[in-house]
């Protein structure tokens, strides 16, 4: 059973407050529940819808067509009608999204009492609210009952939440950032715990460096930003790779170039999350694919950059910074010790003293430091995950993908003989993938125009895949399940 | 202090306490440049408050790029020589790290003013406890001689053949305008600087401090001090902001005639709420 309902309407309308209800009240009856939300660079008006798709088995992605389909405008039916279903359910005619939680809730045999708790825990427009919901919910005449009830210990939590969370894990002291689509939740939410001082400042360039300035003190710091704001950010990233200082950035990317296309999805920063920065420095670059290994790799990078005293980067999309997925394990937590003394830094090649030195023997032993650093890196990395392996182990065909296509590969393949690659650190990259990848027909999954992971593969294991193994997006959506499944059937072997 | 004669014990402690600031780095800042009044005056200013190893953690500096930069060889300090132009959000840094620690920051008048500006105008605007001190020499002396924002009409380097077509800023009518708590200039002077750091960390909140410190290759003295006078002896009152910005006026940093008066000292001061104690 997998079921996805679209709800669509102008922005301010609530589809969002909507979604969230009705994948909560799913999850609380043992259900498991995907949303990804696509909505448009404007505050009120235009046209946002969210799909939520649920099943019994875990859902990590949408599907392109749908079977309820929810307008609070009529420009949703306009849109989507297309996307439902033979025999769907098409519900309009009343422009209160609270009107369509109830009609939801008796469709799914879903408690009301649920509903009416979190009408409660929404607090703004309770009366308003309860009277829509009850009308929908008595309105209602069919029933898809086909959800179990069940109690699971499950968690509802997007992307941007897991990095908090990873983030919250390492006891982070100080967040800065200049906001920036996908990545400025995470200033609202960290703005909410006690003990985190989250400072907004005049531009990105001067987010990274008072980071700079508070990490060399010895505050466990992390900055976030889409692409256009690291551009800014690379001429002091580079300085902290030579004066070794820590920090955490948290780059959750949107299509480009330029200001591109502000509220959808890309991975098309790969390549400069790998080679930001003048100069050669060590730094680790890792990808989440889910809001858990958000929350780990997060920690990760805490822990990396103060091991080391380099920039960790944590390399995100607005996808799996916006899309609420369904969790039922806990995640596993790296205590961070701050080692980072107060000392003299320096931006340019130094001394023992720290003081700036143009001295041939020095320069040449701090570049011999930076060198043996990435192989005492690539070593610590040996202790954590680096990548996971899905799916048909003895299959001749290997899908590869980075970041958070994951979910809507593990839903393609669930029934095809295939097996899947999911890595997690770009850098450095792991020995043991070459091995995985020997014998096998790669496809590669990627959300660019040019799937850059195959460049990168290449580079580090002489092994190449072929264009036309390489299933690409790039129009700023995600991959769909049931679309992505066609085309990696097309490709097997 | 005839106690200390008496005590050579005493008098030895005080050798080793003005050796703490002290580096083996021997400065490459060209013989005869005013850089080394600015290190003399932050050096004696230093002395008097870092008696011993646990009063030199309460103080760090950071440095931008450029001649001025390279202070930060000169004194044994902690600190970050930053990136050119990213001076203040560093210092900035620090002081949300740790509120309590006395951050002395330093610019050139390119990283104040040039590849720093958004940095300085938001610094005035957030008053953070920085102690900032630009060495201004009106020109990029490192890269042999470009003009900068506060480089008058006319200069001609290898760059601007025809001249400078443009007028320069005026710091310190920018830097009242923008809200700073604390505005003054001196000139690159060993006493003078001792003097305004002394002022300076008595106010709380962002200190900005411009030093007139002519560029003995690339920007010659035109003769500034025959033009300056110190506002303390003119009775001007550093609480009004009008009167202030009338002082800032009397210099533009362009032109110099018969009656250019360019003041010196404390313009303005005022308390404001300090950024880093008003954060969550």
């Amino acid at each position: 059973m997998r079921y996805n309902i679209l709800i669509g309407g102008e922005a301010g309308q609530g589809p969002n407050i909507l979604t969230q209800i009705i994948g909560d009240a799913l999850i609380k009856s043992g259900n498991y529940a995907f949303y990804s939300r696509d909505y448009q660079s404007l505050i009120r008006g235009g046209h946002n819808f969210n799909v939520l798709t649920f099943s019994d088995e875990p859902v990590y992605s949408n599907d392109s067509k749908v079977d309820i389909l929810v307008c609070l405008d009529s420009k949703t039916e306009e849109l989507h009608k297309k996307e439902l279903k033979t025999g769907g359910i098409l519900m309009k005619d009343s422009k209160e999204n609270m009107y369509y939680a109830g009609r939801i809730f008796k469709l799914l045999c879903l408690d009301f009492k649920i509903l009416e708790e979190s009408l409660k825990k929404l607090d703004k427009n309770f009366n308003e609210n309860i009277v829509n919901a009850k009308k929908g919910y008595e309105e209602e005449t069919k029933n898809l009952c086909k959800i179990p009830i069940s109690k699971k210990n499950t968690y509802f939590i997007n992307g941007n939440t897991g990095i908090c969370n990873g983030a919250l894990n390492s006891d982070i002291n100080i967040y800065y950032a200049y906001p920036m689509t996908p990545a400025t939740p995470i200033l609202s939410e960290l703005a909410t715990v006690d003990g985190v001082k989250v400072i907004e400042l005049e531009n990105e360039i001067a987010v990274i460096n008072a980071g700079l300035g508070s990490s060399a003190l010895g505050k466990n710091v992390m900055v976030g930003t889409s692409g256009g704001g690291f551009d800014l950010m690379t001429e002091a990233l580079s300085m902290a790779g030579v004066a070794e200082i820590p920090i955490v950035v948290y780059l959750s990317q949107r299509p480009g170039p330029g200001t591109g296309v502000a509220t959808y999805t890309s991975q098309g920063d790969l390549n400069m999350a790998l080679n930001f920065g003048h100069g050669q420095f060590p730094r680790t670059v890792a990808a989440p694919g889910d809001p858990k290994e958000a929350q780990e790799i997060t920690n990760e990078a805490f822990y990396l950059s103060q091991k080391f005293k380099i920039p960790s980067i944590v390399l995100g999309d607005k996808h799996l910074a916006e899309s609420y997925y369904t969790l039922d394990e806990e995640s596993s937590i790296i205590k961070i010790e701050n080692t980072t003394p107060f000392i003299r830094y320096n931006s340019y090649e130094k001394d023992s003293f720290g003081s700036a030195t143009e001295d041939a023997q020095i320069i040449k032993a701090n570049v011999e430091k930076r060198l043996k650093k990435y192989k005492e890196i690539k070593k610590e990395l040996e202790k954590l995950p680096r990548f996971s392996v899905y799916g048909e182990p003895n299959s001749k065909n290997l899908i590869v993908s980075w970041g958070s296509t994951k979910g809507a590969i593990i839903d393609a393949i669930k029934d095809l003989d295939v097996e899947f690659l999911h890595i997690k650190y770009l850098e450095p990259f792991s020995d043991g993938i070459k091995e995985n990848l020997l014998k096998k027909n790669l496809i590669l999954v990627e959300n660019s125009p040019t799937g850059q992971l195959a460049g990168i593969i290449s580079k580090n294991t002489g092994l190449f895949i072929e264009d036309k193994n390489k299933i690409l997006r790039y129009d700023g959506r995600p991959f769909f399940a049931d679309e992505l499944k066609k085309e990696i059937e097309k490709r097997l072997i | 202090m005839p106690a200390n004669l008496n005590s050579p014990t005493k008098a030895k402690q005080e050798v080793s306490h003005l050796s703490l600031l002290n580096t083996n780095t021997k400065p490459t800042w060209c013989p005869g440049c005013w850089n080394f009044q600015i290190l003399a005056g932050v050096k004696n200013f230093l002395t008097k408050k870092i008696k011993n190893e646990e009063d030199k953690k309460n103080y760090a500096m950071v440095t931008g790029i450029g001649c001025h930069a390279k202070i930060f060889d000169y004194i044994n300090l902690n600190g970050i020589n930053s990136l050119h132009g990213r001076t203040l959000p560093t210092a900035l840094g620090m002081k949300v790290a740790k509120p309590k620690l006395n951050v002395i920051a330093f610019s050139g008048d390119g990283d104040a003013y040039a590849e720093g500006m958004e940095h300085l105008i938001h610094a005035a605007r957030y008053n953070s406890d920085i102690k900032y001190l630009v060495h201004n020499n009106q020109v990029f002396a490192l890269t042999v001689g470009q003009p900068t924002p506060v480089t008058e009409e006319g200069f001609k380097d290898k760059t601007n053949p025809k001249g400078v077509k443009v007028p320069p800023i005026n710091p310190i009518k920018l830097m009242l305008s923008a809200g700073a708590t604390f505005v003054a200039r001196v000139y690159a002077d060993a006493k003078q600087i001792e003097d305004v750091l002394e002022e300076a960390f008595k106010h709380k909140g962002f200190a900005f401090i411009e030093i007139i410190q002519p560029c003995i290759i690339f920007h010659p003295d035109a003769n500034y001090k025959k033009y300056t006078y110190m506002l303390k002896e003119k009775k001007h009152n550093d609480k009004s902001f009008e009167a202030a910005m009338k002082r800032a006026q009397e210099f533009d940093y362009n032109t110099l005639h018969r009656k250019t008066k360019i003041p010196l000292g404390i313009f303005y001061r005022e308390k404001r709420e300090v950024f880093e104690e008003n954060i969550k």
